[in-house]
C-alpha cells in the first residue's frame, strides 16, 4: 500500500532521513519507534505531503505522495502530536469544519460526526468549546476529526502525549477496533509500550536511520539474551554483580541491577552462581526483554534520551 | 464549498465566539471615536477650542483696556484669569506671571500684558505683550492668532486711538487740534451732524467703526473666510474649524478687507472636521485589527493546525487567500460600523454615499490586510510581529494624516506620506464623504489602492513560502 524508497530529508546542515525505505501492506498497525529527534515525525509529514524530501520515492498504492496530490490526500487521515483544533469552537464545529474540508456534506456529515462523538464518548460535550476539554478529552477530539472522511491510511503523530491513562487506552482501543476494520495505522511514539501493545509490526528509528524492522518477536529475536533477570544492587549483591559482567550485559539503574546473559550462559548457571554467594532466590526476577532493552542494545541509548 | 469559505467562515465563527475580540474590533473603536470627538471637539454643535486659560494683566488706565478684557472674557476659546489664586485674589501683575507660568501644573500657560503704554505716541499700532509657554508652536500660533483676531475685532477704536496719537506727536499739539478742527467741520459740512461730538470722535480715535459695524455686508450671498458655511438644507450651519467672532464686529474688518471667499470642496457636508478626522481613526483601528488577526496565523501554526489543514485537500493559498478574504470582510464590516458611528455621533453623511464608501473601504480594508499579512510572513513570533505593528502603524497614521493634516509637516514627510496606505485610505474616504466624487472620479485613489495591495501580497506569499509558518 505505501511504500519509500532512500527517502533523505535534510534541514540545512542536519539530516532528518538518511534513506529511509520502508513497505506496508493494508490493515497494518505500523509502530515507527524512536527517541525525540530520531525522524519519526519528519516521516510522518513527507509521508502526509507537508513536506517535499530532498531524494527518493514515496507512493501510496502506486501512486506518488507528494504536496500537490490532492487524490492521495483524501486517502489519508493525519492526526498530529498537537491538538490541532481551534480551542474557542465547540467540537461539534471543529468536526464540521474538518469534514467540510474534505468534501462532506448535510446528513451525511452530521452522521458522521455523531458517530466520531459517540465513538469517542464526547456526544454529551458535543456543543462545548474545546478549550474547556481536559487534555484526553481533546486528544480524543483530534484522533476522530482525521477520520471523518474515511482515509484508507491514518497517520498518527505521537497522539497520546500527555494523556491521562483512561483517555489513553480509550484512544488504544479505539485504534485497535478501526485497525481490525481494516484501517491502515502508522503510529509513531517514544513509548515501547504502546508500540508493544499496538503494533503489527515495529521501525526502530534513529538519527533518520530506521535501525531495525519486523513483528515484536522477530525484533526481539534479534538480542543476543532471551531473557532479563533484575536484582536489588547492594552491598550483599555486589560480588555477584562483580562476577556477572562476563556472563553478558550489566547495567544498574535506580538501584536495581540488570542482567542479559549471553546465550551460552544458561539461566541455571546463574542460579547456581547466584546461590555460591548464599543469595536467596526471592532476589531475583526474571522477564522477557523489552524493545527498551533492543534499542538499547541497537543504539546505545534509551528510548527517553 | 470551496475550502476558501470553509476557511473564511470558520475564521468568523471563531472571532463572533470570542467575545472579546468582537469588543476589540466593534465596540473599542466606537467608544473611542466617540472619546476623540470630545477631545478634539468634534460634535454637532461646535468645534474648535474652547477654554484656554489665559491671564490678562491689565496696567493700562486706557478704558479700552477694559473693553478688550471684557471681549476677551467674551470669547468661548479663552477662560480670562486676571486675579491670583490664593485667598487675597489680588489682580495679576506682570512680575507674577514667569513664576506662575514655570511652576509645575502653571494655572495657565498663556498671557497677555495690558502695558501702560498701550497707545504709544511714537509707535504706530497697539502694544501688548504676549507670554507663552507652549507645548508646540501651532498650539502658540493658535492662541497668538485668537488673541490678535478679538482684539482686532472686538476693540477696533484703539486702532483710531494709535493713530490719533501717532499724528499727535507727529503734528504737534496746535496743528493736530486745529486739523482734527477742520475734519470735523468738513464733515459737518459735507454730511450733517454735531460739528463738536464729530471733533469728540475724532479725537477719541472712534472713526465710524460702530457704524460700520451696524452696515449690512454688501452682497449678503458672499461668505466671509472665517465664517463656517451653511450645510445645504440644513439650518445648523456647520461648524468652523476655528472659533467665530461676533459677527458685528467682523464686519469692521470686512469692510476694509473684504475676502470674497468659496470652499471648492466639501462646502455642502455637515461636520467637516468629523468627516476629515473619522476616515483617519476608522483606518488605524482597521489596522490594529487585521494585524490582531495576522496573529491568528502563529497561534494556528503553533497548535499544529497547519499541519492538518494541509494534509487535508487545503493549499497554503487555501490558507493565504482565506486569511486574506477574512481580513478584508472583517475590515470592511469594521469600518462600515464606524462610519455609521461617526454618523450617529456626530451627524457625518454616511448613507447617501454607503456604496462608494463600501468600495472604497473594500479596497482600504484589502490593502490594511495584506499590511497585516506581510507582518506575519516577515516576523518569527506573535510578539515581534505584534510589535511591529504598532511601530509601523502609528508611523503610517503619523506621516499618512490620521493624527494630523499633512499640509501641516515639512515637505519631503508630505511626499513620503503618499507611499502609505493611510494616505491613500483616507484620501480615498475624503473623496467620497467630503468631495462627494462620482465612482469614475475615485478610480485613481482605487487603482492605487489595489496596487498597493497587490504589491504588498505578492512580497507576503513570497516571503510566506520561505518562512515558517507553515513549518
Amino acid at each position: 500500500m505505501l511504500s519509500l524508497r532512500s527517502v533523505t530529508k535534510r534541514y540545512g546542515t542536519l539530516t532528518a532521513l538518511d534513506g529511509l525505505s520502508l513497505d506496508l501492506a493494508r490493515g497494518e498497525f505500523f509502530g515507527l519507534l524512536g527517541p525525540n529527534g530520531a525522524g519519526k515525525s519528519t516521516t510522518m509529514s513527507l509521508i502526509a505531503g507537508l513536506r517535499a524530501p530532498d531524494s527518493g520515492t514515496l507512493t501510496l498504492d502506486g501512486a506518488p505522495l507528494t504536496a500537490a496530490s490532492s487524490v492521495a490526500r483524501l486517502s489519508l487521515g493525519l492526526v498530529p502530536q498537537h491538538v490541532a483544533l481551534y480551542p474557542e469552537l465547540s467540537a461539534d464545529q471543529n468536526l464540521r469544519i474538518f469534514g467540510e474540508l474534505y468534501g462532506l456534506r448535510g446528513a451525511d456529515l452530521r452522521a458522521r460526526i455523531d458517530a466520531a462523538l459517540e465513538a469517542v464518548q464526547l456526544a454529551d460535550r458535543r456543543r462545548e468549546p474545546v478549550k474547556n476539554f481536559s487534555g484526553g478529552m481533546a486528544r480524543r477530539l483530534n484522533l476522530v476529526a482525521a477520520l471523518l472522511h474515511r482515509p484508507k491510511l491514518l497517520l498518527c503523530d505521537e497522539p497520546t502525549v500527555g494523556v491521562d491513562p483512561q483517555s489513553r487506552n480509550a484512544i488504544f482501543e479505539y485504534l485497535e477496533r478501526l485497525n481490525r476494520e481494516g484501517l491502515t495505522v502508522i503510529y509513531s511514539t517514544h513509548y515501547m509500550e504502546e508500540a508493544t501493545r499496538l503494533c503489527s509490526r515495529i521501525g526502530i528509528i534513529d538519527h533518520g536511520k530506521l535501525h531495525a524492522l519486523g513483528t515484536l518477536d522477530e525484533l526481539l529475536a534479534r538480542l543476543p539474551f532471551e531473557e532479563e533477570i533484575r536484582f536489588p544492587a547492594t552491598p550483599v549483591t555486589a560480588p555477584l554483580a562483580a562476577r556477572l559482567a562476563v556472563h553478558g550485559e550489566l547495567t544498574t539503574e535506580n538501584d536495581t541491577h540488570r542482567f542479559r546473559p549471553h546465550p551460552s550462559f544458561k539461566l541455571s548457571a546463574f542460579f547456581a552462581l547466584a546461590e555460591s554467594h548464599d543469595l536467596p532466590g526471592r532476589l531475583f526476577t526474571s522477564q522477557r526483554p523489552t524493545l527498551e532493552a533492543l534499542f538499547l542494545h541497537l543504539t546505545g541509548r534509551t528510548l527517553r534520551e | 464549498m470551496h475550502p476558501v469559505l470553509v476557511l473564511v467562515r470558520k475564521d468568523f465563527t471563531n472571532f463572533f465566539r470570542n467575545k472579546a475580540a468582537v469588543s476589540l474590533t466593534f465596540l473599542v473603536p466606537f467608544v473611542m471615536i466617540w472619546l476623540f470627538g470630545l477631545v478634539f471637539g468634534v460634535n454637532r454643535k461646535d468645534s474648535g477650542p474652547t477654554g484656554i486659560p489665559i491671564a490678562v494683566v491689565n496696567a493700562s488706565t486706557n478704558p479700552a483696556a477694559q473693553t478688550l478684557i471684557d471681549a476677551l472674557r467674551a470669547e468661548k476659546s479663552f477662560r480670562v484669569i486676571t486675579t491670583t489664586d490664593d485667598a487675597a485674589q489680588r489682580p495679576l501683575t506682570e512680575a507674577d506671571l514667569r513664576p506662575l507660568m514655570q511652576a509645575a501644573g502653571a494655572r495657565f500657560r498663556f498671557a497677555v500684558v495690558i502695558p501702560e503704554d498701550l497707545i504709544s505716541a511714537t509707535q504706530l499700532g497697539l502694544h501688548l505683550k504676549f507670554f507663552s509657554n507652549p507645548r508646540n508652536e501651532i498650539e502658540t500660533q493658535t492662541v497668538n492668532g485668537l488673541l490678535q483676531k478679538t482684539i482686532f475685532s472686538h476693540v477696533p477704536e484703539l486702532i483710531g486711538q494709535s493713530l490719533q496719537a501717532r499724528a499727535k506727536q507727529f503734528l504737534g499739539d496746535t496743528s493736530f487740534t486745529r486739523f482734527n478742527a477742520a475734519l470735523a467741520s468738513a464733515i459737518s459740512t459735507a454730511f450733517g451732524g454735531d460739528r463738536a461730538e464729530i471733533e469728540r470722535q475724532i479725537a477719541s480715535g472712534d472713526f465710524g467703526f460702530d457704524q460700520l459695524r451696524k452696515a449690512k455686508p454688501v452682497d449678503p450671498t458672499l461668505r466671509r473666510l472665517d465664517t463656517p458655511p451653511a450645510a445645504a438644507g440644513s439650518n445648523n450651519p456647520a461648524p468652523a474649524a476655528t472659533t467665530t467672532p461676533a459677527p458685528a464686529a467682523m464686519d469692521v474688518f470686512s469692510k476694509i478687507v473684504r475676502f470674497e471667499t468659496e470652499q471648492v470642496v466639501g462646502a455642502n457636508v455637515k461636520n467637516p472636521a468629523a468627516t476629515s478626522l473619522v476616515g483617519g481613526w476608522a483606518i488605524q483601528f482597521l489596522l490594529f485589527a487585521v494585524s490582531a488577526s495576522a496573529a491568528s496565523l502563529f497561534r494556528e501554526r503553533d497548535a499544529g493546525i497547519f499541519q492538518r489543514l494541509l494534509a487535508s485537500p487545503v493549499t497554503r493559498a487555501h490558507i493565504l487567500w482565506s486569511k486574506f478574504l477574512y481580513g478584508v470582510t472583517l475590515g470592511l464590516l469594521q469600518l462600515v460600523v464606524l462610519f455609521l458611528a461617526s454618523s450617529v455621533l456626530y451627524g457625518t453623511e454616511v448613507l447617501p454615499h454607503l456604496g462608494l464608501l463600501a468600495l472604497v473601504s473594500v479596497f482600504a480594508a484589502a490593502a490594511c490586510t495584506s499590511f497585516g499579512m506581510l507582518l506575519a510572513a516577515v516576523s518569527s513570533s506573535p510578539e515581534a510581529a505584534s510589535g511591529l505593528a504598532t511601530f509601523l502603524i502609528m508611523f503610517m497614521s503619523a506621516i499618512g494624516g490620521a493624527w494630523f493634516p499633512i499640509t501641516f509637516m515639512p515637505e519631503f514627510i508630505q511626499q513620503f506620506s503618499k507611499i502609505t496606505l493611510v494616505y491613500w485610505s483616507m484620501e480615498g474616504f475624503s473623496a467620497v464623504l467630503w468631495a462627494g466624487q462620482s465612482f469614475v472620479q475615485i478610480l485613481p485613489i482605487l487603482g492605487v489602492l489595489g496596487a498597493i495591495t497587490a504589491g504588498v501580497m505578492s512580497l507576503a506569499i513570497w516571503r510566506f513560502n520561505r518562512g515558517t509558518i507553515f513549518g
